[in-house]
């Protein structure tokens, strides 16, 4: 790959975006680290330089907001960055019953979600093109494949994900822009996170990758130009099963396992840890 | 001063409490067995019956207590009862914050782990530098789990610093199955030492006295809020066991062990605890964690604390000379 490139990611300074990181700057590529303000941000940046020779930008912005994603494709212009790599990561999750989140809630996620990879994805699209052979990752979920309850609008989200992806490989062949769509199932990407997973059921549990992995995975699987990239053995199984049983037994599974799972949204600011070693009864098993 | 501390039938709290009392201040210190040969003993340290899960206990302990050090914690790789790292590192750890905010405490200095900040990459990791893997034990994750609270109530008027220590080594009561000391101490006595092959990985390794020194130095600089590394030189493997035979002269062999082989005895290890009850000293999924690099730098707790490096060589010394002669071996 030439030096001289760069590889965007959005949402990249905790969680899967920062393994993301990490994986690309060990396979030598040149960043544009993109999340919102913060000293994380400053940090990983800080790090990758320390650690890999590449070079490293970082730029806070708010993706929720037109604007502002606007305003970073200006300043990546501005200051003529070459990428050839747009990895639409930054995501809003939640697991939650329809009726216990707001409007204001899911507004925020499907722009987050869905708007800003799209805005994002056309805004870039000539630089990537002008940069060709180039890539674009868009993070999907597991999720959309299963009709799971208390993942209602996130799942729709990443549903559009997965059709917009699968839609636009088939579109960019010929200009030499590759696009691949990744499934991940669960991940570790943060403490609170961590914690629900560590309070699933053994299968679960069994399912639930390190971000680093699911990163490797990922970047490999674009480079090799797949079309959709899936994570995990155990999770390619769950996919199987899916197009295999029937579906009143599947509904039976995925209703037992999604009752038990307490209601969260990513990330997850609004419950301290302490607050989740409680209701999950952690300390008490 | 009175001064409360959790942790001193531990390495690191047993030192601390004597430290701090031979300094004249009185201590309070917990116990759940008050006939435990661990307890620190002398005239400044007041020993109550308890431990961090009571919140009475520590009430009781805590009271007039102007200075807080909470170093006890679980610490193991694996538990039976997963819920017990849970239970003593974050639940414990809120108990005791809860304990000084409510007994009026001052100031908090939390002992962690250089393992929340995880593994190197090129260059020794700071403070700020983030994990580049999951957390792959309990006691890591919990640890920074007690972190993330010890950081919360340093905005709800108590001030809080954290204190990450490395692999500390030298003078001091034995506590866990494997430490650096009980590594040291069978290499002397002629036994084969086993090391991750290629010998080349590097790990930080910090000598007591400048970790009980470090912790009485955040005390009384360590800004709220904030975390210091309190480590020691970065050696390999390889190089750290040569300076040993050179300094001591044990014959013992030095084998480089290549993974496979460590993996294949996490696997007997489970076995036996499967078939026995035994906890395992290692898991599988943790042995890429060992053949790893863990380099760390101590320099902002040197620039802001004034914190002390004994240099690697005079404090391997003190501590062969301390294994050769210690009674309780």
């Amino acid at each position: 790959m030439n030096n001289n490139l760069y590889c965007l990611i959005t949402g990249a300074s905790e969680g899967f975006g920062r393994a993301l990181a990490l994986e690309c700057a060990s396979r030598k590529m040149n960043l544009v680290l993109v999340a919102l303000a913060g000293p994380e941000l400053n940090f990983l940046a800080d790090f990758i330089r320390r650690n890999y020779e590449v070079e490293v930008v970082a730029l806070a912005a708010d993706l929720c907001s037109e604007e502002q994603c606007n305003q970073l494709y200006q300043t990546i212009c501005d200051r003529n960055l070459p990428v050839n790599m747009l990895i639409n990561n930054a995501g809003l999750g939640s697991t939650m019953l329809f009726g216990e989140g707001n409007i204001a809630f899911y507004q925020k996620q499907v722009q987050l979600n869905v708007m800003a990879t799209t805005l994002l994805t056309r805004l870039f699209l000539e630089i990537l093109k002008a940069n060709a052979p180039s890539y674009i990752l868009n993070v999907g979920s597991l999720s959309c494949f299963f009709a799971l309850p208390k993942k209602q609008v996130y799942g729709a989200t990443k549903s559009f994900i997965y059709s917009f992806s699968r839609s636009l490989c088939a579109e960019l062949k010929e200009d030499r822009v590759h696009v691949s769509v990744i499934c991940p199932g669960g991940m570790n990407t943060n403490n609170s996170v961590t914690l629900l997973a560590r309070s699933s059921g053994f299968i679960s549990r069994m399912s639930i990758m390190n971000p680093e992995e699911v990163a490797g995975i990922a970047i490999s699987g674009l480079l090799s130009r797949k079309e959709v990239i899936l994570s995990g053995r155990l999770n390619r199984t769950f996919l199987l099963l899916n197009a295999l049983l029937p579906g009143c037994i599947k509904n039976m599974i995925t209703n037992r396992h999604m009752r038990n799972l307490a209601s969260v949204t990513s990330p997850g600011t609004n419950q301290s840890s302490l607050h989740l070693v409680q209701k999950l009864n952690l300390a008490r098993q | 001063m009175n001064i409360f501390l959790t942790g001193a039938t531990g390495y690191v709290g047993h030192e601390l409490a004597l430290a701090l009392a031979r300094k004249g201040d009185m201590v309070h210190i917990l116990a759940r067995d008050l006939s435990s040969p661990n307890i620190p003993r002398h005239e400044n340290i007041l020993v109550f019956k308890g431990d961090i899960t009571d919140r009475n206990s520590i009430h009781v302990a805590m009271s007039d207590c102007a200075q807080v050090y909470h170093i006890a914690a679980l610490v193991k790789i694996f538990d039976k009862h997963r819920s017990a790292f849970y239970k003593m590192n974050v639940d414990g750890t809120n108990n005791v914050l809860a304990e000084a905010i409510e007994c009026g405490a001052t100031k908090f200095v939390f002992t962690s782990t250089c393992g929340v900040i995880g593994n190197s990459v090129t260059v020794p990791k700071s403070e700020n530098d983030p994990r580049t893997t999951g957390f792959n034990n309990e006691y890591e994750f919990t640890k920074s789990l007690a972190e993330d609270l010890v950081k919360e109530y340093s905005t709800k008027g108590i001030s809080t610093v954290i204190v990450a220590l490395s692999k500390v080594f030298g003078p001091g009561i034995n506590t866990h199955p494997i430490t650096v000391n009980k590594v040291i101490k069978r290499f002397l006595n002629g036994r084969p030492t086993f090391i991750p092959a290629p010998g080349s990985y590097v790990s930080n390794y910090c000598f007591i006295k400048d970790v009980v020194a470090g912790h009485q130095l955040a005390m009384a600089h360590g800004r709220t809020g904030e975390k210091y590394i309190l480590g020691g030189e970065n050696i390999c493997y390889r190089d750290l066991f040569t300076k040993i035979r050179a300094l001591s002269g044990t014959k013992a062999l030095l084998l480089e062990t290549p993974r496979i082989l460590v993996q294949l005895w996490t696997v007997l290890q489970w076995i036996r605890y499967k078939l026995t009850g035994k906890e395992p000293l290692a898991t599988l999924s943790g042995v890429k964690h060992i053949f790893c690099n863990k380099m760390f730098t101590s320099e902002k707790a040197i620039r802001e604390l004034h914190y002390h490096l004994t240099p690697l060589g005079e404090a391997l010394n003190e501590t062969i000379r301390y294994l050769n002669n210690d009674p309780n071996e």
